[in-house]
């Protein structure tokens, strides 16, 4: 079909005014309404020594577990909807040690951000690492908090001193709303675990003799008859992959192991803990910016270079 | 990207910037002609022609501007305000689990985690109203056991303070505290940043401690360099005593929460303890502070990024209204012409 030139010069005058129309909508067009899922999230960090063995990969880097956990929960922040709260605590001994209630994402990002950077090892309080016992008292203290927070406990599932096989601590209160996710961190070969001095100052490796290869129940009966048939590899860590899934399906969390991308713990809380609906005012501008200026391309399309 | 301080929130859209370029190639209206030679050069059609050429460049110009989100970033702009930086430091240890006591009534000491008044919630409760009724304040919180950590530098963000005094009365206290390493990290927390006005160290404890003379000396002579102002908060314990109570051979001289006071008086900067015997007591500690840190103090104050579509907007609809005009005085001179 072909236009007569009077009628193309009329049709083009109109698209232009939609253009117009287009462009005064972009401007004064009211926001609406729109509501994005935010949640709230303890994050726990586990600053025991076991992390400190650099079995991780970060862009391509051997880095220690604890420089990967702290990294990756950065990304994940990163990646929160302003409206969710984050608050930080750090696990040493069998306790997570609250550092800051959750607090607004995105106003207060600056000072999550800069608390992150100080966790690590050197702010330990003891030197044993009760990771059931501390997921507990996470639990515990998200409860007291209001809204109560979920729970994402990042970790190498590395118990020190080892449990005993049935006499294991349990979770025995109600969990509440307080659910969660595990993020399992660390390799899967046995490795030596730095050793750092209480002030922090590294001192080799930890040696076969320095730690408690049985659990305290077995070692106080010195049950001979199962003396010696344990491994003795306390000493060494890897991901202790099956004793977080053992947590996990205790207190009904999810488990991501050795994740790459920030995504996948989103997705994975997104599925597994409560959202709350956050009223975010939506602008339509882009969307009438866009529709004009793909109207304004067509109109000036240069045709010509494209006939025969 | 940035010119004049312009940062864009999808940079990579202004890769349809040379879009613009569109309307200089492009002839499809142009009615045919048999021979472009017939046609007179007319100067003015071809100013007018370019004029058009440049304004519809304008527009998409513009257009590919707002989508690709311009925005001045938030900014720091200085401001007198009237308040005082202060460093919290709350003593985590143990004891601060116990009861809070009132003088001359013996209270079953019941060590009341995670409920009831425990000396950590009320001073939680206090230094919250502390900081509510500061708005200018810059607070930062030296978080310590046996080692000592600048958990929040100095920051202005109220909330973030807040909840990091919250999570400080959660959970148990830890078994050891060295008060000493807590002060000196909260000197180093000012030797990092300007001087802005006055600098307050806030110590809640329970109990005093016997410092090194190491620690001593390097306390002294950080407390004056960055020119500090110390305030202590002692709560007492039950069965604590006075640390004004000097009387002749005073056996209590010796306990380290006196020489700790003495210490403190020795130091050489502005100092002041507050005996905690009841909330009452507590309540007025703060209000006394509240009104001793009132000197002018520079504050930074937040511009929220502003958003700069608006002007690109008018800019591409005046000279898409210009476009418009022109188009229809083309229609419907054109009309004209074949009637």
């Amino acid at each position: 079909m072909k236009l007569s030139y009077q009628s193309r010069i009329t049709a083009s005058a109109v698209l232009m005014l939609v253009v117009v129309l287009l462009i005064m909508a972009s401007l004064w067009f009211p926001r609406t309404d729109r509501t994005v899922k935010v949640m709230d999230l303890l994050f726990v960090l586990d600053i025991t020594q076991s992390m400190d063995v650099e079995d991780v990969d970060l862009n391509g880097q051997q880095v220690s577990r604890i420089t990967w956990a702290k990294e990756y929960t950065k990304q994940v922040l990163q990646q929160l909807p302003c409206g969710s709260h984050v608050g930080l605590a750090a696990f040493s001994e069998s306790r997570s040690l609250v550092l800051i209630n959750p607090v607004e994402i995105c106003e207060s990002y600056n000072d999550l951000s800069q608390m992150l950077a100080k966790i690590d090892g050197s702010m330990a309080w003891a030197l044993s690492s009760e990771v059931s016992k501390a997921v507990f008292g996470a639990i515990n203290q998200a409860k007291l908090m209001d809204p109560s927070p979920d729970v994402v406990f990042i970790t190498d599932g590395h118990e020190a001193p080892p449990l005993h096989a049935e006499l294991y601590p349990k979770y025995k209160k109600k969990l509440g709303d307080v659910s969660g996710i595990f993020v399992g961190v660390g390799g899967e070969k046995l490795l030596p675990i730095p050793k750092h001095d209480f002030d922090g100052t590294r001192n080799g490796f930890w040696e076969e003799n320095d730690v408690m290869h049985e659990d305290v129940y077995a070692s106080l009966r010195s049950d001979q008859s199962t003396r010696g048939q344990r491994p003795r590899t306390e000493h060494l860590s890897s991901q202790k992959v099956g004793h977080i899934q053992g947590l996990a399906d205790m207190l009904n969390f999810e488990v991501v192991t050795s994740p790459t991308k920030a995504s996948t713990v989103l997705n994975t809380l997104q599925q597994k803990v409560k959202t709350r609906d956050q009223v975010v005012s939506y602008n339509w501008a882009p969307w009438f910016a866009s529709i004009a200026l793909i109207l304004l391309v067509l109109l000036y399309f240069p045709l010509r270079f494209f006939r025969d | 990207m940035s010119m004049l301080g312009i940062q864009w929130t999808s940079p990579m859209m202004l890769i349809l910037l040379p879009l613009l370029l569109l309307p200089w190639f492009t002839h499809n209206q142009d009615k045919t002609v048999a021979w472009t030679s017939f046609v007179p050069v007319d100067s003015l059609s071809n100013v007018i022609g370019m004029g058009l050429k440049l304004l519809a460049s304008a527009v998409i110009a513009s257009l590919v501007i707002t989508l690709a989100g311009p925005y001045m970033p938030e900014q720091k702009v200085e401001r007198v305000g009237s308040g005082a930086e202060v460093v919290i430091l709350v003593d985590r240890s143990r004891s601060m689990d116990d009861p809070f006591s009132t003088r001359g009534k013996a209270l079953a000491v019941n060590r009341t985690v995670g409920k009831g008044d425990s000396k950590r919630r009320i001073a939680k409760k206090y230094l919250m109203e502390f900081v509510n009724k500061r708005p200018d304040d810059r607070f930062g919180f030296v978080l310590f056991s046996d080692k000592s950590l600048d958990l929040l530098p100095l920051s202005y963000n109220k909330e973030s303070i807040r909840q990091t005094i919250n999570a400080s009365a959660l959970g148990k206290g830890l078994s050891e505290t060295n008060i000493a390493k807590a002060m000196i990290t909260a000197a180093e927390m000012y030797s990092q940043e300007d001087y802005r006005g006055s600098r307050t160290v806030l110590l809640v404890s329970d109990g005093g401690q016997e410092f090194s003379e190491e620690n001593k000396q390097k306390i002294a002579e950080m407390y004056k360099r960055e020119n500090l102002t110390l305030y202590w908060v002692y709560m007492r314990s039950t069965t604590g005593l006075s640390l004004q109570e000097e009387g002749e051979g005073d056996s209590w001289k010796n306990t380290p929460e006196k020489r700790l006071h003495s210490f403190f008086k020795g130091l050489g900067v502005p100092y002041k303890v507050f005996e905690i015997e009841s909330v009452k007591s507590f309540s007025e500690a703060i209000d006394t502070i509240d009104k001793q840190e009132s000197q002018t103090l520079i504050v930074d104050e937040i511009i929220p990024r502003e958003i700069k579509t608006a002007p690109f907007f008018i800019l591409a609809m005046i000279t898409m209204m210009l476009l418009v005009f022109a188009q229809f005085y083309t229609a419907w001179g054109v009309r004209k012409a074949y009637e």
